[in-house]
């Protein structure tokens, strides 16, 4: 067995391997645009342009860190749960001390520890992760429901509003996050020891280990990561929708789960990149909007988007066949 | 011997519920979730009757909303204690047929509320008819219009029962108004997020919407929400007469909202169920009538639910 240095490492692990799959993203999201163009003409505009990059922020944000859980051949279905109990807990200290700085610290800080608390069963209690998070989706729940028992919490000062629905010269506040955590999310996986070990683990455990991979602390961290991330987006959230009820992270987990496979990570680990699921995530987006600006009948809204996730992972598997 | 069973059945009974006895007789509640507010409204009505009637209360409700497989085994685990009558709002009004067979196999006195079960034997169906709050809702923004301009609907859940008939109403409220034009009617599954982004599509094809009709509050709150984000104006009307938007329709946001008086069948689903067990008469239906509020009406929905009095019978019979 050799030992794998940092250096062998990122050599195994570079951006260039994924450089075919993330042009097919690129290829399939421009054929989308191009279809769309023809049907509607309010779909090239840039006001809707703006539009679709508002709502795919908030999938991607969710998406980013969950994507470096599934990097690890990981997963974590607690986020929309944990999208819940952070927000809503922002909201009662936005609304008892009238601080939106003590709010978004407490949205991010539960939103992080619901993510240490994941990490600690995935790593010292070796729970598997699908049945770890998904034993924390339901904790989550429970106490979101005790906690709101059925009320909503409504109507934040309009200074914490601009984090959803704000604009910073013409482009809406949450594309800023999108952008920065899409940076931030591309230098950590690529550029850092740490980001190429989490590939190492999600491609071989075993071999990480031996090489010196400290498997469990970083394992910890992409849990944890995926939790804060949950919690800035329960914040995104709040700002947009100007209230919080218990359900309001109800329909989130599985379209940014979707995101991450249509953005060409694997579910088995070691493969896909951030930069991946951001395209993913403007493809549900762009379907979604897509939909609603030619009325397509509500009743086939569902199929379509579930006939898109099937076909861009067919194509994901076809091409990697090929590539192989 | 049929004395002898007889005797330790209530020597048993005796013992497993003197302190129930006691107090009162228990009524089983079923309730869909713990999230949407309406059914806690209808927790806090069969509560209060419950006081006023001397009688225990017990609520059931899915911890993961809307769960047929859960209230069945509920139903299975409550006709196992044997509560002397059964409050239902079924998550499913077919689904759960068998589950009210078994409950009516076990002679537990059972009252239908909200939601009509497809089959089954009730005391009596305590609702309102969403097919009528739609169409009165609707009828409130249209004629607010002027009968004429732009609507869009946002529906809830596809499917759904409670849905797809507000979603009947609106749009036979729409028939009775040929000069205003349905520009699209899209899901935003009871959920206030995806009703803001799909709102947020929707203007971006129509320039002009000059009123929304949303199957529940909190879609209509993100209709709003993103109405004003886009510095563009229209009336919006909800259903469900929630606390929210109550708020709304008072600070002028919000147009009106369909009462669907969650109290107030939880009032009178308890109310009949026990005057059912002590032998009284009882209406085999109640349709509570369709009511509107808007500004000029709100003032009795501010009064918390928790702090509301029960109607009685008569008083919403005489309605």
């Amino acid at each position: 067995m050799s030992i794998l240095t940092s250096e062998t490492l990122s050599s195994r692990f570079t951006l260039s391997g994924n450089v075919m799959q993330t042009l097919y993203r690129v290829l399939a999201v421009a054929l989308l645009c191009v279809a769309l163009t023809a049907l509607s003409d309010v779909f090239l505009t840039a006001n809707n342009i703006l539009n679709v990059l508002r709502q795919t922020a908030l999938l991607f944000l969710m998406a980013s860190g969950l994507t470096l859980v599934i990097l690890t051949a990981g997963l974590d279905l607690s986020i929309g749960a944990n999208v819940a109990l952070s927000g809503c807990l922002a909201a009662s200290v936005i609304k008892i001390t009238g601080s939106p700085l003590l709010g978004i610290a407490t949205g991010v800080g539960c939103g992080f520890i619901i993510g240490l608390a994941n990490g600690v069963l995935v790593t010292a209690l070796r729970i598997p992760s699908f049945i770890a998070t998904y034993g924390m989706m339901w904790v989550l729940t429970g106490i979101t429901y005790y906690y709101m028992a059925g009320e909503t919490i409504h109507g934040f000062p309009p200074g914490f509003r601009q984090l959803g629905s704000g604009h910073l010269f013409g482009i809406p506040v949450p594309v800023y996050f999108m952008v920065l955590f899409l940076m931030i999310g591309v230098l950590f996986a690529q550029r850092t020891t740490w980001g190429q070990q989490i590939y190492a683990i999600g491609a071989n455990p075993i071999a990480a280990r031996l090489s010196g991979v400290p498997v469990e602390r970083r394992l910890v961290l992409v849990y944890a990561v995926s939790g804060a991330m949950a919690g800035l987006a329960s914040l995104i959230i709040l700002a947009r929708i100007n209230s919080a009820q218990g359900d309001i992270g109800e329909e989130l987990t599985l379209p940014a789960i979707a995101a991450v496979l249509v953005g060409g990570t694997s579910l088995f680990g070691g493969s896909g990149t951030v930069a991946g699921t951001l395209i993913g995530a403007l493809l549900l987006t762009l379907v979604l909007n897509g939909m609603n600006l030619l009325q397509i009948n509500s009743s086939w809204q569902p199929l379509a988007t579930g006939i898109i996730i099937l076909l861009a992972v067919w194509i994901d598997i076809r091409t990697r066949r090929i590539g192989e | 011997m049929k004395y002898l069973v007889v005797g330790l059945t209530a020597a048993l009974a005796a013992l497993s519920s003197s302190a129930a006895l006691a107090e009162g007789e228990s009524i089983a509640v079923f309730t869909k979730n713990l999230t949407n507010p309406y059914f806690q409204a209808v927790r806090v009505g069969t509560e209060t009757a419950a006081k006023k009637l001397g009688v225990n209360v017990i609520q059931y409700v899915p911890t993961k909303p809307d769960s047929i497989p859960e209230q069945l085994s509920q139903v299975e685990d409550v006709i196992v204690k044997k509560p002397n009558a059964i409050v239902f709002i079924p998550v499913d009004y077919k689904a759960l047929v068998p589950a009210v067979e078994k409950i009516n196999a076990a002679k537990i006195p059972v009252t239908n509320i909200t939601d009509r079960s497809a089959a089954g034997d009730f005391v009596a169906f305590v609702g309102a008819d969403d097919y009528s709050i739609g169409l009165a809702v609707g009828k409130r923004l249209l004629d607010a219009m002027g009968g004429k301009g732009n609507v869009i609907i946002l529906e809830g859940v596809k499917g759904s029962l409670t849905s797809t008939n507000r979603v009947r109403g609106f749009n036979d409220a729409l028939k009775e108004y040929p000069n205003v034009k349905l520009l699209a009617s899209q899901p935003g599954n009871f959920q206030r997020l995806n009703a803001l982004q799909v709102v947020e599509n929707l203007m971006q094809s129509f320039p002009q919407i000059d009123g929304v009709l949303a199957a529940n509050d909190p879609m209509a709150v993100g209709a709003i929400e993103a109405l004003e984000a886009a510095n563009r104006k229209a009336l919006v009307v909800g259903i469900n007469g929630s606390k929210e938007a109550v708020d709304l329709i008072k600070s002028g946001k919000l147009l009106a909202s369909g009462d669907f008086n969650g109290f107030i069948q939880g009032c009178i689903g308890t109310e009949i169920a026990v005057r059912n067990l002590r032998k009284q008469s009882t209406p085999k239906e109640v349709m509570l009538k369709p009511i509107v509020v808007d500004k000029t009406n709100y003032a009795p929905y501010e009064v918390p639910v928790e702090q509301r009095t029960c109607p009685t019978l008569e008083q919403v019979l005489a309605n």
